[in-house]
């Protein structure tokens, strides 16, 4: 298989040495340089990409800042192919597809990609997630890559054990579904061995736990230094709950305090994650509130939802992230997440919805769920 | 703040309201009365009785004068209550001033006497089958129709002037009708009733707007035992939900959410009707911003006329553009402008597609696409599909599944395929077929989802008595 262009391989190793700085820096000046440099390739290579920044005005010529490069919204990844090389795909991930019958966003790695995606997962976990260092016991609530080879949590998860784990961490979600027995033994041995072990998954696989501890009577009390990491909401698989909430339950059946819980924003369109602050606070002695966080490989802006111009912090609208690590498809990516900037970081507060109850005319969601 | 009543009840109900509760909506408080069972079932008993006293005893034709008096007063530009109505309806349902003012006009227009006169002949032969026994050719004997005692309409959605048709046809069969006003636009109803009580105040004794959250199973269900008909506008669920609960022996007429379509063929694709057409279809889309279910869900537009659909779609696209100048589009919440501006990076990215907006913003999108295998609905608030085909009858197969939704349908073929066209609309449910430009504009005598909602609502009774 051919490799990539030699001029590709010289801005991932740049952008590469960006990501090993590590979080402690806000170097402005490479971030935005690295930015447009990766822009004006995308713009190169990708046509759909081109016609779209054209009919916005925006050429690389004519841009100083990363903030004037044109997002692209996830809407796109299920109807064009974003992809630099798409020949040389070492991965492909997709959406979930939440109701029948949707098409599924696609989003492709090339080998030059994927270790940028797989350099900022082991960066962030070892600053927001094992700050102290060590091996963990971890037990992850979501399917390994062998069953979900196109889910990028599942991609994501298996690089933490591999890199976190002691060599008894493990999946706990097989063709037949989650295994709940495995789960429940396992804690009792970690707590019983006094292990510090880590809890990964869906959010709604923790919830779902969470609801049959409490039907059959255990809790459990883990070893100091134990963690959750929960992303993904919960899609209508499991009862929905507030994130205090969600706090509590880990509290009050894992024994996991509140600062060791952390919630990951990922998105299959993004190579980067987002963690919350927590652990990184404790850790660093900073009395600062719970947020998401831009490690120094990416920014993330708030946006109106009717023009699409950038807010000030506080002010709630959609998130528009970018990201170095998209070297491969598009380094800049509208969602529609809503969410606010504040004290350097940010807050989700999940997906915009609405316009159901208006007038009389049938609505998209009405139709999905009669279709249903 | 503006204060305004959420609510009518008649003068001689009003002291039953004991508890009246403030919401407020984008600056306006609303008062509504804090609805109980028992509340209800005393104003239906008031309704009923101002029914029997008056009501079931006015002829027809002074029925018709105080519906035609009440229109034309909504029509004056300087009538106090439709300057409230435009002052706070648009804070209410985020719909512009100037769409307000134009959904009032255009149904007080339709709801003048002329009108009225005309449905009802259309529906009942003889409108004096609503006053007495007449004379019946066909039947070679006497006739009479009843209407029923009490109505309970349940109203949904943000339409302004929608619910007021519902009243008219309440006191044409000379019924009393207790409305459950919409969340989503609850001012209008009562201003409305409070003109019928400034012509004729023992007339407005037998109506009632009232306001409880959905779901209020008790008040629900003791109205549906005491109602001799009743109404349900809603969602296909709402409806189906409420539905369930109205008991077997009354008379019932749901419209639930539908939906529309354009048909444009080829031999109406002629260059110098092109303006025309596209202001028509923008003004489709424009009216109500595409809320009512009378709005089109896409247009499909035939290839191999002398205009093509992509050049036509750029044309609405300029409409759309005028429209937004003379009637802006209202507020939409952040889900639904999500929608639009992800639906949007579809047509620009997916491939053989076109796609307009304006610089900035939402306002509208015409978007255009080869018709797509399977249909998928709209964003809504002006957000314009042309889909072309080659053969218009080839759009038949893609609305087929939405059978059960179909409503409305704007056709302009432009040559002799049209009367085989609608044929086949209607064959598979379409209610009423108009021109492109006409949809949001219905006449009174159109039967609304294909019922006839005044002969509906009737009881007859027929003297076939043979004199020896």
């Amino acid at each position: 298989m051919k490799g990539l262009p030699k001029e590709i391989a010289a801005l991932d190793e740049e952008i590469l040495a960006f990501i090993h700085q590590g979080v402690e820096h806000r170097d402005e000046d490479t971030f935005n340089r690295l930015a447009l440099k990766a822009f004006a390739l995308q713009f190169r290579l990708l046509s759909p990409y081109r016609e779209y920044c054209a009919r916005r005005g925006v050429t690389p010529e004519r841009i100083s800042s990363w903030e004037e490069i044109p997002p692209l919204p996830t809407e796109a990844f299920k109807v064009a192919e974003i992809s630099l090389f798409p020949q040389l795909a070492a991965r492909t991930f997709m959406t979930s597809g939440t109701t029948r019958g949707e098409e599924r966003g696609r989003v492709t790695y090339d080998q030059g990609g994927l270790a940028l995606m797989d350099a900022t997962i082991d960066v962030a976990a070892a600053s927001y997630l094992f700050p102290e260092g060590g091996r963990y016991l971890i037990f992850i609530i979501a399917p390994p890559p062998a069953l979900a080879p196109h889910m990028v949590m599942a991609y994501g998860m298996e690089r933490l054990r591999s890199r976190f784990g002691l060599p008894e961490s493990r999946f706990l979600v097989s063709e037949n579904g989650f295994q709940i027995d495995l789960l429940v033994d396992a804690l009792h041995r970690a707590e019983a061995e006094e292990i510090p072990t880590a809890i990964f998954g869906g959010s709604f696989g923790f919830v779902n736990f969470f609801d049959y501890c409490r039907q059959v009577g255990i809790r459990f009390s883990l070893p100091p230094g134990s963690r959750c990491l929960d992303a993904g909401g919960f899609k209508g698989r499991s009862r929905e709950v507030t994130r205090e909430e969600f706090l509590v339950l880990c509290e009050e059946f894992l024994g996991v305090p509140n600062p060791f819980c952390v919630n990951l924003l990922g998105m299959t369109e993004l190579a980067s994650q987002f963690y919350d602050n927590t652990i990184y606070n404790r850790y660093k002695g900073l009395d600062l509130p719970r947020r998401k966080t831009n490690p120094p490989w990416t920014r993330t802006l708030v946006v109106d939802p009717e023009t699409l111009e950038p807010l000030p912090p506080g002010e709630e609208g959609f998130l528009r992230h970018f990201d170095l690590a998209n070297r491969g498809h598009c380094c800049a990516i509208q969602t529609d997440d809503l969410g606010f900037l504040w004290e350097g970081g940010f807050e989700v507060l999940g997906r915009a919805t609405g316009g159901e109850g208006r007038g009389c005319s049938l609505t998209i969601d009405e139709m999905t769920r009669i279709a249903k | 703040m503006r204060v305004i009543e959420g609510y009518y009840l008649p003068p001689r109900l009003r002291g039953l309201c004991k508890e009246v509760r403030a919401q407020v909506y984008n600056g306006i408080t609303l008062h509504l009365p804090v609805v109980t069972k028992g509340l209800v079932q005393e104003v239906v008993k008031g309704l009923r009785e101002a029914r029997e006293r008056y009501l079931a005893r006015l002829p027809i034709s002074h029925i018709v004068g105080v519906l035609d008096e009440a229109s034309r007063w909504w029509l004056k530009e300087d009538y106090p209550l439709r300057q409230e109505a435009l002052a706070v309806i648009p804070a209410i349902t985020g719909l512009s001033r100037a769409v307000v003012k134009a959904s009032i006009d255009a149904e007080m227009e339709s709801s003048l006497s002329e009108d009225i006169w005309q449905a009802l002949h259309s529906e009942l032969g003889n409108p004096h089958y609503l006053d007495g026994f007449q004379y019946c050719s066909e039947l070679a004997g006497h006739r009479r129709a009843y209407g029923p005692g009490l109505l309970i309409a349940i109203f949904s959605g943000n339409i302004p002037a929608l619910p007021h048709l519902l009243f008219m046809r309440s006191a044409l069969v000379k019924a009393a009708c207790l409305g459950k006003m919409a969340a989503g636009e609850p001012a209008f109803t009562p201003l409305y009733l409070r003109t019928i009580e400034a012509i004729d105040p023992q007339m407005a004794e037998a109506m009632a707007a009232l306001y409880w959250p959905g779901g209020e199973a008790e008040i629900e269900e003791a109205l549906f035992k005491e109602a001799d008909a009743v109404v349900i506008f809603g969602g296909v669920e709402a409806c189906q939900g409420i539905l369930a609960r109205v008991p077997r022996d009354k008379k019932i007429i749901c419209h639930s959410h539908r939906i529309g379509f354009g048909f444009i063929g080829r031999g109406a694709l002629r260059k110098e009707a092109i303006p025309r057409l596209a202001e028509g279809v923008a003004y489709d889309h424009a009216m109500f911003d595409q809320h009512a279910c009378l709005a089109p869900q896409a247009y499909f537009v035939e290839e191999g006329g002398e205009v093509t659909p992509q050049v036509f779609a750029q044309a609405v696209a300029e409409a759309m553009g005028v429209w937004e100048e003379r009637m802006p589009r209202g507020r939409i919440s952040r889900g639904e402008a999500a929608a639009i501006h992800q639906l949007r990076a579809r047509y620009e990215l997916g491939g053989e597609r076109m796609l307009f907006t304006p610089n900035k913003g939402t306002a509208w999108t015409v978007a255009y696409e080869e018709a797509p295998p399977s249909f998928t609905s709209s964003p809504l608030n002006r957000f314009v599909r042309i889909w072309g085909v080659k053969e218009i009858f080839a759009s038949l197969p893609l609305i087929r599944p939405l059978v059960p939704f179909l409503q409305n349908a704007a056709v302009a073929i432009g040559d002799e395929r049209e009367g085989e066209f609608i044929a086949r609309l209607g064959e598979l449910g379409v209610s009423r077929v108009t021109s492109p430009g006409q949809m949001p504009l219905p006449s009174m005598m159109w039967r609304h989802d294909g019922i006839a909602t005044l002969a509906s609502l009737l009881r007859w009774c027929d003297v076939e008595k043979k004199e020896l």
